[in-house]
């Protein structure tokens, strides 16, 4: 025995040293940093766990997903965008409860009449969580670096955010000015975004390649700490910052991938608040003494027809097989009360939505002769096989649920479901009569849901519907100014979509989240984000 | 011994040339396009081109995987596609936490499996047998999330005994030193860190563990009875060896060799990751995130995953390997005189 002593001991060393051995294997192309620990980290660990005020002074996020990463400009997922949210802020916001922009780091601007500059007034005195001026340098630098030719190619929304801007001037430390290569008015909706909007420190951009993707600095309430890959991000209040200061000390975001135990959580009291909730665990989360949040979303999910099909290249064969769908009941069955019937392709609280815009009603009978008269006895659906943020109930079930409508109507409807990456690729190759699909609004301008119908791409305009005239009242409406004549002509421009029976709006997600009895303050907003540095705990 | 343990670390080398091969030509065979998945919904067809450009996915694949291969020997297992971190920055950022957790899983699993197989065989159909197999059985057939909810439902939400999930308070996070949060705790003498972590981990390692417990409890139980039934055994007892002796000597050490391998094994699946329980514990291990990276087809990202859980694969076997010897004086390795 004493002659092999030493062998479990080498066994176990070879298994743990294998870690070690990767971690020595540091790449030799990049120089990413470990998440910081900084000066800061010192300062949230002193509260003690159960201290009566510590605990008050730390307010926990439950969310479903570890960020990409915290540079806005590299992004393009929920997750990230509500920790970009506390950290950073952008030249504009919206309202919190609505999409209107409002000053931020802008205190004022102005356009020019031909609708071309944009001339920001910056707030001053403003600094990064780095010490370092935001100034209109600073504007320029983060402008510039998404736009061609430094622009990389995995900047997701920089194209869309600044895919309109020539260049940007700066005209004093103060005062910035971006020219636009065609008129855009969704483009102020686009400086209030969370992503690639949100103004980040030069010096920390310039420092190190790709820290900021674990290592933000912006100007906002809250400052970066630390982040446990998979476990948690950690942020404390930015005492230095130019606005009303955070109420709540610590902010942690916490990752908690299985729904049932992220509520779990919640009741326990182990987190103030969650997210990623759908309709079978809201009695659960009330049952346990909590709050449910519950607000319109800024989503569509809908059914299109493949236009270029013979089948459904006729309004009058789509509007047929419309009148056989019962909108109102499939919505209250499948999303039980937490998805809004869609009447419009627009969210109700998006500028330019009309109430008095009316899609195809149900009507079984009309729908039969309509569908004999055309010839449609079979149709071919594709459907994703998983939730999404507008459908919680899958592409696959609400596909089922119209099978069953179309079986009353002597349609026979053949469903394909695939994974969602897979399905965008058939969605692409367009193989199918009738698909189904969403949007999630980025913007809150009415251009970024109704141009889907204009776009050449068929991975946005899955029903590949081509209409000059509604091309042209697309790119007119971009250049008008803000106001009751824009709204107007995307009113009109519902109408025209839903006369055509293009699409079939389903439904529009509702935004829940769980929170804690004693937890108020926070904003939840309609693009998805939440804001917590008014956020308080009893 | 030595010339043994060194030709079998050899062996890593085809193993891991091997498994590159195999993932890297699965994932490029069944995953979807990365590229739309890496851009989001705005990416323009100028942008997905200059990105699977820049990322050397328009090349032959053979070329691409050379130039894997070559970083990879360098010890550049690559830049994710989706968090555009470095590989091995992101593997060692979870795989304390999985090593953490599987190493308390198999020694739960381990104590209590041995413990029960060896009490059930030595009183073999007792009532103390039939319960500890039905214990077994029950651990192998329970499903791993449905057992941890219902742990956190009864020890945090009913009797609020222990967090629902989690490694640590991050408040009380001790300085990062080497990762695993029992280690660095103790290295900062954080005696309240040190609690902290420990019963964070508690319920995962017993959800995670059970399945083990109950494979580990089966196989001593019925190697057990074999040995008990051997010559030698009769003859000690004869002998007036006393019992103790006789079970806890002779017989468990010469029951020990397969139920060595089951746990070598057993631990090596564990340090793949724990899918189910790292889900329902929000257990920031590599399982969950193995299991995202395929997902979002992030080729380098899977790749060096499963490099290093190959690796770990052929070493605990290794290991298990060479703790035979250490069991059975009679297993040598080497050609060399037995001593």
């Amino acid at each position: 025995m004493k002659r092999y002593g030493w062998l479990p001991a080498l066994g176990l060393a070879l298994v743990l040293g294998t870690g070690l051995l990767l971690a020595g294997c540091n790449s030799g192309t990049t120089t990413t940093t470990a998440p910081a620990v900084g000066g800061s980290t010192t300062e949230s660990t002193a509260p003690p766990e159960t201290g009566g005020n510590a605990a008050n002074d730390t307010f926990t996020y439950a969310q479903g997903a570890d960020p990409r990463g915290l540079d806005p400009a590299l992004v393009d997922d929920g997750e990230s965008s509500k920790v970009i949210s506390n950290i950073y802020e952008g030249l504009l916001k919206y309202a919190a409860d609505s999409t209107k922009v409002e000053p931020s780091l802008a205190e004022s601007w102005q356009v020019s009449p031909d609708g071309l500059s944009y001339t920001f007034k910056l707030k001053q005195g403003v600094k990064f969580q780095d010490g370092t001026d935001f100034n209109a340098e600073a504007v320029k630098f983060n402008i510039d670096r998404q736009i061609p030719p430094k622009a990389t190619a995995d900047m997701s929304y920089g194209p869309f955010v600044y895919g309109s801007v020539k260049d940007v001037v700066v005209v004093d430390p103060s005062t910035v000015t971006i020219n636009l290569t065609q008129k855009n008015t969704a483009f102020l909706a686009n400086l209030a975004m969370s992503l690639a909007a949100p103004i980040v420190s030069p010096k920390a951009l310039t420092d190190g390649s790709n820290s900021v993707m674990e290592n933000p600095v912006g100007t906002g309430p809250y400052k970066f700490v630390k982040w446990n890959k998979g476990e948690n991000v950690v942020l404390v209040r930015n005492d230095d910052y130019w606005g009303e200061k955070a109420k709540t000390k610590n902010v942690i975001f916490r990752i908690i991938p299985d729904n049932s135990a992220r509520v779990l959580a919640l009741n326990a009291g182990e987190v103030d608040m969650i997210d990623g909730i759908d309709a079978t665990v809201v009695n659960t989360i009330t049952q346990g003494g909590n709050k449910l949040f519950e607000a319109p979303g800024m989503n569509v999910n809908y059914m299109a027809y493949n236009t270029t099909t013979e089948m459904f290249k006729t309004v009058e064969a789509r509007t047929a097989l419309s009148q056989a769908i019962n909108v109102e009941e499939l919505v209250q069955s499948l999303y039980q009360g937490y998805s809004e019937k869609a009447t419009t392709i627009l969210p109700t609280f998006v500028p330019g939505y009309d109430a008095t815009v009316k899609q195809v009603g149900y009507d079984p009978a009309a729908a039969k002769a309509g569908l004999a008269k055309a010839g449609i006895t079979k149709v071919h659906m594709i459907a994703y096989s998983n939730p999404r943020p507008y459908n919680a109930a899958t592409g696959a079930t609400l596909a089922a649920a119209i099978q069953g409508y179309l079986q009353k109507v002597g349609v026979e409807a053949t469903i394909d479901t695939f994974d969602w990456t897979t399905y965008k690729e058939k969605v692409k190759a367009g193989d199918f009569d009738i698909g189904f699909y969403g949007w999630i609004g980025d913007n809150g301008d009415p251009d970024n849901f109704l141009n889907l119908l204009a776009d050449k791409d068929p991975t946005m305009n899955i029903a590949r519907w081509q209409d000059p005239k509604y091309i042209a009242d697309i790119k007119a409406a971009l250049a008008m100014p803000n106001g009751p004549e824009r709204d107007a002509a995307y009113g009109a421009m519902e109408k025209y979509v839903a006369e055509r029976a293009v699409w079939l709006p389903i439904s529009h997600a509702k935004t829940l989240a769980g929170y804690r009895p004693n937890v108020s303050g926070f904003i939840y907003h309609v693009t998805g984000n939440v804001f917590l540095s008014q956020a308080v705990k009893q | 011994m030595l010339t043994y343990a060194f030709k079998r670390i050899l062996w890593v080398i085809p193993v891991m040339i091997g498994v590159s091969l195999i993932v890297f030509s699965l994932m490029r065979v069944f995953s979807p396009d990365p590229a739309p998945i890496v851009l989001g919904q705005h990416a323009t067809q100028e942008a997905t081109d200059a990105w699977r450009a820049e990322k050397g996915l328009d090349e032959p694949v053979y070329v691409q995987y050379w130039t894997y291969l070559t970083g990879a020997v360098h010890g550049d297992l690559g830049v994710s596609y989706y968090s555009n971190t470095a590989v091995a920055h992101e593997i060692r950022a979870r795989f304390p936490a999985t090593i953490e957790l599987a190493v308390a899983a198999i020694i739960f699993a381990s104590l209590v499996g041995i413990l029960l197989g060896v009490l059930a065989a030595v009183k073999k159909n007792s009532l103390f047998d039939a319960a500890s197999m039905l214990v077994a059985l029950v651990g192998i057939s329970i499903p791993i999330f449905w057992l941890g909810i219902m742990m956190i439902m009864l020890f945090s939400g009913y009797l609020h005994l222990l967090p629902t999930g989690g490694r640590i308070n991050v408040l009380l996070e001790p300085p990062k030193v080497t990762g695993f949060y029992l280690i660095d705790s103790l290295l900062a003498a954080d005696w309240a860190a040190f609690k902290d972590a420990l019963i964070h981990l508690i319920l995962p390692a017993l959800t995670l563990g059970m399945y083990s417990m109950a494979i580990i409890t089966r196989m001593t139980r019925s190697t057990m009875l074999d040995t008990l039934n051997q010559d030698y055994i009769r003859t000690g007892r004869a002998k007036g060896i006393s019992e103790v002796k006789v079970i806890g000597k002779h017989a468990l050490r010469n029951s020990m060799i397969p139920v060595t391998t089951v746990i070598g094994l057993q631990f090596g699946a564990l340090l793949g990751g724990a899918l189910l329980t790292e889900s329902v514990f929000a257990w920031p291990g590599i399982g969950k995130f193995t299991v995202d990276s395929i997902l979002k087809s992030d080729f380098p990202m899977v790749q060096g995953i499963v490099l290093l859980i190959a690796v770990i694969f052929v070493l605990v076997n290794l290991a298990a390997d060479l703790m035979y010897a250490f069991l059975d004086p009679r297993i040598k390795y080497g050609s060399k005189k037995s001593g």
